[in-house]
């Protein structure tokens, strides 16, 4: 029986999913892809515009260069954006008039796009990001609410950073030949300490999914979101953790498109799946009508807030392990040094009485150079 | 070469003393010695008699093929006897005084008179010819009438004497379960020379009219032993006919579509199952599962193995009416799709109308499946249980009054849990759990009144992940009573009351925990009249009325701290109601038509506010122009339409027939879902003013033959059916709490077409059936007044057109203890909607769709095994016990449930799905009482 019930769960379980590519013809199609807001908090409107690639294609992303584009509005005021980075078209800083409407107008491929007239959209503050124990993890929430219960549909977006450590010190450092050949070990610093450069870094994320929620069923407009999970012994933890969170107003077309887009892309997969069907938002393309435009562009305003959570805040037993190989070894010559290679030296473990270093120690290098996983560059934020 | 007739035998056993045995004579027997190796038992009782001197009397038939081994050596031939007919049922007597020996099976053999026999016949025969001694109690049938139950004897019905020679004469009379008392309907009953045949009706009754003389009737039946009996007829005359149950689950065939009906039966597209033969078929878990072997079929698919919703000739799910007794259940499946909701204990048997709906039915485009359930033992307390990795039921059934009242309790619950518990982390948290439970109570008033009582009852939920909670349920009850007014007139009237319910709720996020709520009701009355006007005529009438009752949707705060606010949908309700005649003729024994007429009012009734949309556009939030509101009980909007039911079938011969049939359906409430399979969340709607009835017709012509005595029946049968007004979503649809509905769901047109082959084995050690299907079900959105056309106004196929689809269903026994099953089928995969484009946004590459369904997930391939092992046969012990072993997906392959693509970290994955991606070992543990 016991055998039975295990090989009933790994088969259950195991065989569900496997990674598959369907044999597909797809044509190209090359739509336009629209993604940005107008800004109306006082600062610069940004949009990124691409095409849309053959599935067959991934990882490519086709930039729309040298487009026409400008922000017109519904009182005859042209705003125009410039190409600031392939692709990517940024205007001055607007100052937008309440009673006026806005749209994004692009000129691109010898086609004419434009977006619906959106009007200002004011974004409450957030009030809080909040963060507590559950799940075996750190789930952060973000919390806002409209006094005036107007709002309703919110997007998040957010980028995380967090500070971490390297596992050992290290004053040592390969020295190398001219044909680029281990020739020994030396010290990292005229002061032979540790190299703290290589000790102490950053690393970021930014969201990868489509971050929505709404009040639409509450009596008030009260939210209490859940925005990110970290999962227990998370490196991002392990010293000093931070996130800005980015709250945006959203008309309720823009609610259902996103969260259409959401299903569409990220929630498959479960036996009772919505099936995914077309979705494009409200771009059109004037030239051509029935030519597909993705994306939704509307008046906002931008709110953010900023949350730190240091490691002494957390349980003791979140402490982070990173999995690292430590070697003694002597002696130091070079046959031991090449060896080793594979490896980064740390500190001297015992020397000789001229001073030269007998036992030396090595270790795993993304344990001891932080920045082969992130940046030695301090933030500007970071305390 | 018979040694002596049975007659014979049976006269002279009246003449012996069956004590001769007992006692000190024992030691006067001869002593028989010798040598025999699988010798022939006839041979052997030939030479016993050679050594002896005694006379043996035997019957070959009885000895059959038993061979004997053995080595004597001077023992009394009593022993010898005893020792070579051990466990064969075969008896032996022995007059010593007159050197005989009678070798009996079956058979008591009686040594002298019952007290009564001369009391009853009032005087000894006349006719010294031992035949007729017994039987004069048949002559005329006035007196009550006593069951025949033996095989061997002949009953005499009539007074020779009296009766002329030449001619025919008619007899009549009940078929019944000796055990257990219950009339048996469907029996077959027929001599072979000629060739005339009778099927006995829902009260077991049979009337056959052959010419005088001597016959062999010949019963065979479900769940019964084939028997037959010796009859001499003189004259019209009624003979009441006791039936041995089956004993052992395997010694039966397993297709019971009853023999040679689907060669002279008037119906077309309709598959009947019994229950025996749904659990011989292995199914996933080994629970006996009426629904999937119901998808075995020919015309029946479903979306994937997660999913019961029957998609019947290229219907949508909510397209059957799903009948358990006159119960209609709305949700027919519990966990997560995997089971069926009915107890395999309970159920009797299934039969599926695919066309040639009877004008009875109604209310759904279409099938109708109608699941029977078993009545209770009206003898003896009895029962089931069975333990398996997943489930474990019971069921306990027996007489209240006897011979009166029984009843019939099933029950079935699960263990599931320690299954999710050994999942990965992210499900270990879930919990999924059901029961069902039911209970039937049959009354018998009298000869000419029953009542039944069929109450039904469940429940499933689950939580994935301590996330979302889900539940929902079923309740039913319905009261029937049948009146027989005399032999050609009977009526049944119903009443009953069903219900479904569904909830969702969620408390993890205190500001936004809910409750949400979803139900459905209808309480219904049936009334039915069957007239059997003569040989060649039956004519069926009656009404129907429904009352639907549904709560659209209840969202309300859970909790002190949730600021949810609370959204009541206001209710909706309407009255079905029908009128129907049906008339089945017979022109010539050859020739046949079925011709019925419905017709059916739909009215969608107050209070309620409807919505008013601009005309001639598509419904949207932008053309809704305002509400009106109408006060209670008022009538909103009336649909009603004819409905026609025809059939005809024509004979060739005995074992080939062609039929054609016509019919159309129209279909009150619709089920609404964006989900492929057939989801628990899944709400039902009314049709109200602005959603119209779905209306379907359908023709189809089949042509059927039977082989080997009827043993093999082959059938093949072409469909084309249309559908009307069948509800699809739009892109982005909210079906759950939303207040306009309409605007969210668009009519579409359908279309489908198909061919049915099916060859079915129904005797024999090797049984089983072998099916292919081809078919194409497409869709069509063409109406820009309606909403954006799908797919460019083109035909798509529907989520489950599978043009290819192929089954086998085998089972061999081995041995009366021993058999094995195997099961495969082989589809197209399922039509799905892949991508056409990547794009990136939102920090991520996302797909983008366009058409639905212009790609198809692999094909299906899947082969089950299982044994079927019996403990022993007696039938006098405390329980019998049966276990079945099996292995579901014996090749292990990773059938697709489906194939998407999702974004993850970044970057587009295309993924595989598989329900069950391996072979699924199980073990179940049947026990009776």
């Amino acid at each position: 029986m016991r055998i039975i019930i295990g090989i009933l769960a790994v088969i259950l379980l195991a065989g569900c999913k496997e990674k598959y590519t369907p044999k597909l013809n797809n044509a190209t199609t090359a739509y336009l892809v629209v993604e940005g807001f107008i800004n109306s908090s006082g600062g610069a409107s940004t949009f990124v515009l691409t095409r849309t690639t053959r599935l067959t294609d991934p990882g490519k992303i086709v930039y729309e260069r040298g487009a026409m584009v400008k922000i017109t509005s519904e009182l005859g005021k042209v705003y125009p954006l410039t190409e600031t980075s392939p692709g990517t078209y940024t205007s001055a800083a607007l100052t937008l008039d309440k009673n006026d409407r806005y749209r994004l107008s692009i000129q691109a491929g010898g086609k004419e796009y434009l977006s619906d007239y959106s009007k200002m959209r004011n974004t409450p503050a957030i009030d809080s990001v909040s963060w507590q124990l559950e799940n075996n993890g750190l789930q952060l929430y973000v919390n806002t609410h409209d006094p005036k219960d107007s709002t309703r549909y919110y997007q998040w977006k957010h980028e995380q950073t967090w500070e971490f450590h390297s596992s050992y010190t290290t004053s040592l450092k390969y020295s190398y030949d001219n044909q680029n050949n281990i020739t020994g070990v030396t010290y990292r610093l005229p002061s032979r300490s540790a190299d703290m450069s290589v000790y102490r870094c950053w690393q970021s994320e930014k969201l990868q999914s489509i971050s929505i929620g709404s009040s639409e069923k509450l009596s008030k407009d009260v939210i209490h979101a859940p925005l990110i999970q970290i999962p227990k012994n998370s490196w991002k933890v392990s010293v000093l953790y931070s996130v800005l969170v980015k709250q945006y107003a959203l008309s309720r077309e823009a609610y259902k498109f996103f969260e259409e887009m959401k299903r569409n892309t990220e929630q498959l997969g479960s036996i009772f799946d919505a099936q995914p069907s077309a979705n494009t938002g409200n771009l059109r393309c004037v030239t051509k009508p029935d030519e597909v435009v993705i994306g939704f562009v509307e008046v906002s305003e931008e709110k953010e807030k900023r949350l730190f959570i240091s490691a002494a805040q957390l349980p003791a037993d979140w402490a982070y392990v990173q999995p690292c190989e430590a070697i003694q070894v002597k002696p130091n010559n070079i046959d031991t040094i090449r060896s080793m290679a594979g490896y980064l030296p740390t500190d001297p473990v015992d020397y000789a009485p001229s001073g030269a270093i007998v036992t030396l120690g090595f270790g795993t290098p993304s344990c001891i150079d932080c920045t082969l996983r992130g940046t030695n560059v301090k933030p500007s934020f970071w305390p | 070469m018979k040694q002596i007739s049975k007659v014979l035998l049976f006269a002279c056993c009246l003449l012996i003393s069956f004590n001769a045995l007992k006692g000190q004579e024992t030691g006067k027997l001869p002593l028989i010695s010798g040598n025999y190796i699988l010798l022939p038992a006839e041979q052997f009782l030939l030479d016993l008699q050679k050594q002896t001197g005694y006379r043996f009397y035997f019957d070959t038939t009885h000895l059959d093929s038993l061979r004997v081994n053995g080595s004597f050596r001077d023992q009394p031939l009593n022993a010898v006897l005893d020792q070579v007919f051990e466990g064969t049922g075969i008896g032996h007597a022995i007059s010593i005084g007159s050197k005989r020996v009678f070798i009996s099976k079956g058979l008591q053999v009686k040594t002298s008179l019952p007290d009564d026999f001369f009391g009853v016949q009032g005087q000894a025969p006349k006719d010294v010819a031992a035949t007729e001694q017994t039987l004069t109690d048949y002559v005329d049938g006035n007196q009550k009438t006593p069951a025949a139950t033996l095989e061997n004897k002949l009953y005499v019905i009539g007074d020779k004497l009296a009766a002329g020679s030449g001619g025919n004469v008619t007899i009549a009379g009940y078929l019944h379960d000796i055990k257990t008392g219950e009339p048996v309907i469907g029996a077959s009953i027929y001599i072979d020379k000629p060739r005339i045949n009778a099927i006995t009706d829902q009260f077991g009754y049979y009337s056959l009219i052959v010419p005088k003389g001597r016959h062999t009737l010949n019963i065979q039946s479900l769940n019964m032993k084939d028997t037959r009996r010796q009859v001499m007829i003189y004259q019209d005359g009624k003979l009441n006919i006791d039936l041995y149950s089956q004993v052992t689950a395997l010694k039966h065939v397993v297709v019971s579509s009853e023999k040679t009906n689907a060669v002279r039966n008037m119906q077309m597209g309709v598959q009947k199952i019994d229950i025996k033969a749904i659990k011989q078929v292995p199914v996933v878990f080994g629970e006996a599962d009426v629904l999937r072997v119901v998808l075995t079929l020919p015309g029946v698919k479903s979306v994937g193995e997660a999913s019961t919703g029957l998609n019947v000739r290229g219907g949508s799910a909510d397209q059957n009416l799903i009948l358990f007794n006159d119960a209609t259940i709305f949700n027919p499946a519990h966990f997560f799709g995997m089971f069926s909701a009915f107890n395999p204990e309970v159920v009797k048997d299934v039969q599926l109308y695919k066309s040639g709906i009877p004008a009875k039915y109604g209310g759904r485009l279409s099938s109708v499946l109608e699941i029977n359930s078993r009545e209770g033992n009206k003898k003896n307390f009895t029962g089931s249980a069975g333990i398996g990795l997943l489930t474990s039921r019971v069921n306990i059934e027996g007489p209240i009054v006897k011979d009166k009242t029984s009843f019939i309790f099933g029950g079935r619950t699960t263990y599931a849990n320690w299954l999710l518990n050994l999942l990965p982390e992210e499900y270990k948290h879930s919990k999924a759990s059901f029961y069902d439970l039911n209970l039937n109570i049959t009354h018998e008033i009298n000869k000419k009144n029953s009542l039944y009582l069929t109450t039904y009852m469940s429940r499933d939920r689950f939580n994935l992940n301590n996330d979302t909670s889900y539940n929902y349920s079923n309740r039913n009850v319905s009261l029937k009573w049948k009146h027989t007014f005399n032999n050609k007139w009977f009526m049944i009237l119903a009443g009953g009351y069903d219900f479904y319910e569904y909830g969702i709720g969620s408390t993890r996020n205190k500001i936004n925990a809910y409750k949400m709520g979803f139900d459905l009701s209808q309480s219904y009355f049936k009334a039915h009249v069957n007239y059997f006007a003569n040989a060649k005529q039956t004519i069926e009438f009656g009404v129907n009325a429904v009352r639907y009752e549904l709560h659209p949707g209840s969202f309300k705060p859970d909790g002190a701290q949730s600021l949810v606010a609370p959204v009541i949908m206001p209710s909706e309700q309407a009255l079905e109601s029908a009128v129907y005649l049906s008339d089945k003729y017979a022109f010539s024994p050859e020739f046949s038509v079925e011709a019925g007429l419905r017709y059916s009012v739909y009215t969608f009734l107050g209070p309620q506010s409807v919505n008013n949309y601009l005309p001639g556009v598509p419904k949207t939030e932008s053309t809704l122009t305002g509400t009106t509101l109408y006060d209670k009980g008022k009538g909103i909007k009336t649909y009603h339409g004819g409905e026609v039911r025809l059939s005809a079938r024509y004979a060739f011969n005995n074992v080939m027939s062609i039929k054609a049939g016509y019919n159309s359906q129209r279909q009150y409430v619709h089920m609404l879902s964006n989900t492929a399979a057939m989801a628990p969340t899944d709400i039902w709607k009314l049709s109200d003013p602005n959603i119209r009835p779905q209306y379907g017709d359908q023709f189809s012509v089949g042509l059927y033959r039977n082989f080997k005595s009827n043993t093999i029946e082959t059938s093949v049968e072409v469909y084309y059916k249309r559908i009307k007004d069948y509800l699809d979503y739009k892109s982005g649809a909210q079906l759950v709490l939303n207040p306009h509905i309409e605007t969210d769901v668009m009519n579409t047109e359908g279309k489908a077409y198909g061919v049915e082959l099916m060859i079915k084995k129904t005797a024999g050690k090797f049984n089983g059936w072998f099916s292919y299907t081809w078919s194409r079900t497409l869709l069509q959105m063409n109406d820009p007044a309606v909403g954006t056309p799908i797919n460019n106004g083109k035909w798509y196929p529907a989520n489950y057109d599978k043009p290819h689809d192929l089954t086998f269903v085998g089972n061999y026994r081995i041995s009366h203890r021993f058999s094995i099953s195997l099961n495969t089928s082989y589809s197209t995969g399922r039509p799905i909607t892949l991508p056409i484009a990547r794009f990136y946004y939102a920090g991520s590459e996302r797909t983008l769709y366009s058409d639905r369904n212009m790609y198809r997930i692999p094909d299906y391939f899947r082969t089950d095994f299982s044994m079927n092992i019996e403990g022993n046969h007696k039938v006098h012990q405390l329980t019998h016990n049966s276990w079945t072993i099996g292995v579901y997906n014996l090749t292990g392959r990773k059938n697709p449930y489906s194939v998407y693509y999702v974004s993850e970290n970044g970057v587009v994955n295309g993924y595989k799905l598989s329900i069950f991606g391996n072979a699924i070992p199980y073990v179940n543990f049947n026990i009776r009482f």
